[in-house]
């Protein structure tokens, strides 16, 4: 089940009049003070911790609408801290990385992470990102408010995923990815095309984010996640869903 | 040069082949030397025998000749005393009698050596070697003591001869089958001793390719095994040293990027306020905004390269169409042709992403700042697929069409370091991203015999890595 109220169109950082809230964890004080300056600028309400011990105390007493982890963090690591986050709640969650190597970036979304950013970003591009992660599931050009593919039920308007009757969930990327497929009408969409309905992203966006996700999705909604029978590879092509 | 082996022009034939060379040559010698031998010994053997007849026969043919003699014997009596007298095949006798000669059917007196003639003068017997009518003769004088008369016996060597050159034929078939059969022996020789260096040679080019932690086996043989483990802790230390630079690369990455990451921030934060700045401060964030952004691109390019070098740069392979990734190239520079064969709609390969994105990048920054801007990007493809960025600029030159590629090369129209933010490094990035997808890059004249410059990425088709673990 997705959390209806966080759902809001946050576009402006605000809504009814409660600024959207940012956990940030980054140890070093510099990074941690300019980049709560730069999100502040863009309207955000931005909560700093210095941690991973730290954020997961500041998450469990009040949960932020994102949370943008620093991977290299000591005591307990970023994946770690995502890991938790995520058993805590379907809350996006960028990950920052400062290192070159991929490894860093997949563990990441593996980890649960959302979505990546490499060390140094602009802060106009971070707010884009959260943005992006905050948009509600497509439903303005109006797909059907059920559908149902084999076992599989969707209901987009209502974040509601069931399969065999069960509630199945998701995080609000894997849903709005689900959403995605299932209004495509069983057409194949590229990882470009996923990246950019569900991420915002142009074509140079990073197809690991659509493939690491789909992973994930396949271990929730599929009977057996090595041979999926609803969300399929296409070869050269891309993901579609299956009835 | 430093570092790189100076090779003999003299040696090109290469170890085995030299191995093989040697044997051939010793094979020859050894073989001529015993056919030499052989040849000479046989000769004197033969020519021994020869003369050591005709001597004996001569000498009982001149004691029969002057048993039957008498005192009153003259010229014309001898031809029937000599035809009772032993014959030797291909030997003729000549016979003096006072002051008259009775020649052989092919020889007189004047064919007779001058030297014997004057021995036998002297009363004394005598044998020499020497050629008479030009062929190699065996003559032999015996003075007959009891009256005024001289044998001599002439002997052809021309079965000697024969024999001789039924010989040298026979040795040097030999010595011919001796010094191939040596070749061969030499050629087999070497690959059996080449095997290990072979070996070697591929565990070698397994390191140079990245397998980092390729080592050798133990060798038979007590030398090749201590070569082994030469090569071994050799490769051992080179393994260790690549993984500290790049420790060190992704330390000093750490270290340069979060301090840049504090400076964007604080930047952006600042540019979003730049309403309340005065002129002055505005003009210096910009400077600073916008020296942010190179410093920022150095220091990522540079990041880049050092991973080349410490040989951590890997692939993030995905299925990237070549057809799309080019329109959403092109989509942003309306000054920009794209030309695609009709044909294609799409052409799936697995690159980086990323990584071709940023030589499309680099090379239209390239045509921007030394070409007057990209005018056409060229799709072709058959075994491989081509893309070529053509400016109508003034082109490269062909001395430099290499030199580009190399880090901080700006060619002789460059050198200026504007305010174009160029770090001098897009180009020897664009020659090791295509490295590392197994392809190549040149520039080249526009085909269409135009002025400018043209840019050629190839790629191929099918991207088999020898590291499974990029692939996913």
């Amino acid at each position: 089940m997705i959390n209806e109220n966080k759902t809001e169109d946050p576009s402006m950082g605000q809504h009814r009049g409660v600024s959207t809230r940012i956990l940030t964890v980054e140890d070093d004080e510099r990074i941690r003070t300019a980049v709560r300056l730069a999100l502040e600028e863009e309207g955000w309400d931005v909560e700093e911790t210095a941690s991973g011990e730290e954020a997961l105390e500041a998450f469990t007493r009040q949960p932020a609408d994102v949370v943008l982890i620093d991977i290299m963090l000591p005591g307990i690591d970023g994946f770690e801290v995502c890991r938790n986050i995520r058993r805590l709640g379907d809350v996006p969650i960028v990950m920052v990385t400062a290192r070159s190597d991929s490894h860093d970036v997949v563990a990441g979304l593996e980890a649960g992470a959302d979505d990546y950013l490499r060390k140094p970003f602009d802060p106009k591009e971070l707010s884009a990102r959260i943005r992006a992660l905050l948009r509600r599931a497509r439903t303005d050009d109006g797909p059907p408010t059920r559908i149902q593919l084999g076992q599989l039920e969707v209901r987009p308007e209502e974040g509601v995923v069931r399969h065999a009757g069960d509630d199945v969930h998701l995080t609000r990327t894997e849903f709005r990815l689900l959403v995605e497929l299932a209004t495509a009408d069983g057409r194949v969409l590229s990882r470009e095309d996923l990246l950019e309905k569900v991420w915002g992203y142009d074509y140079f966006g990073d197809g690991r984010l659509v493939d690491v996700h789909v992973r994930r999705l396949r271990t929730k909604i599929e009977p057996d996640p090595a041979n999926p029978r609803y969300v399929i590879t296409v070869r050269g092509m891309g993901y579609k869903l299956q009835a | 040069m430093t570092g790189r082996a100076v090779a003999d022009d003299a040696n090109r034939l290469g170890l085995g082949g030299r191995i093989a060379m040697l044997f051939a040559v010793g094979g020859l010698l050894v073989s001529s030397l015993l056919a030499t031998s052989t040849l000479v010994l046989t000769r004197r053997q033969l020519v021994e025998s020869r003369e050591g007849a005709a001597a004996a026969m001569a000498v009982g043919n001149a004691t029969r000749l002057s048993n039957q003699l008498t005192p009153d014997s003259t010229i014309e009596d001898l031809p029937t005393i000599v035809d009772s007298l032993t014959r030797l095949e291909g030997g003729q006798r000549i016979i003096r009698l006072g002051d008259d000669w009775l020649p052989a059917p092919e020889l007189d007196r004047d064919d007779l050596p001058l030297d014997l003639l004057k021995r036998l003068e002297q009363r004394a017997a005598g044998q020499v070697l020497a050629p008479v009518r030009g062929e190699p003769h065996f003559v032999v004088g015996i003075p007959l003591t009891a009256f005024d008369a001289d044998y001599y016996a002439v002997v052809d060597l021309v079965e000697v001869s024969d024999t001789l050159d039924d010989l040298r034929i026979i040795l040097l078939g030999a010595g011919a089958a001796t010094t191939v059969l040596a070749a061969l022996l030499g050629l087999w020789a070497s690959t059996r001793m080449l095997r290990p260096l072979r070996r070697i040679r591929g565990a070698a080019e397994a390191i140079a390719g990245g397998r980092l932690d390729t080592r050798l086996g133990p060798q038979a043989d007590p030398d090749l095994d201590r070569l082994s483990d030469s090569f071994n802790e050799m490769a051992r230390a080179l393994e260790n040293r690549i993984h500290r630079d790049a420790r060190f690369a992704s330390d000093v990455s750490h270290e340069l990027r979060s301090p840049l990451t504090t400076l964007m921030a604080g930047v952006g934060v600042l540019d979003a306020r730049r309403d309340e700045l005065s002129e002055r401060s505005r003009t210096a964030l910009d400077l600073l905004v916008q020296d942010l952004k190179r410093f920022n691109h150095l220091v990522n390019e540079l990041l880049e390269i050092s991973g080349y070098d410490a040989g951590v740069a890997a692939l993030d392979l995905t299925e990237v169409d070549v057809v799309r990734f080019l329109q959403a190239t092109v989509a942003a520079d309306p000054a920009l042709v794209l030309t695609i064969p009709p044909t294609t709609r799409s052409l799936v390969i697995d690159a980086d992403k990323r990584r071709l994105a940023r030589v499309m990048a680099n090379l239209l920054d390239n045509a921007r700042r030394y070409g007057g801007g990209a005018t056409a990007v060229i799709l072709e493809h058959d075994e491989t697929i081509r893309i070529a960025v053509e400016d109508e600029g003034p082109g490269v030159p062909e001395t430099e069409r290499h030199e580009i590629f190399d880090r901080f090369a700006r060619g002789s129209t460059g050198g200026r370091r504007g305010d174009d933010g160029g770090t001098g490094l897009g180009l020897s990035l664009v020659a090791e991203d295509l490295r590392l997808h197994r392809g190549r890059v040149w520039a080249e004249d526009r085909s269409d015999g135009r002025d400018g410059a043209r840019f050629v990425l190839e790629l191929p088709l099918n991207l088999t890595l020898g590291n499974p673990e990029v692939e996913w």
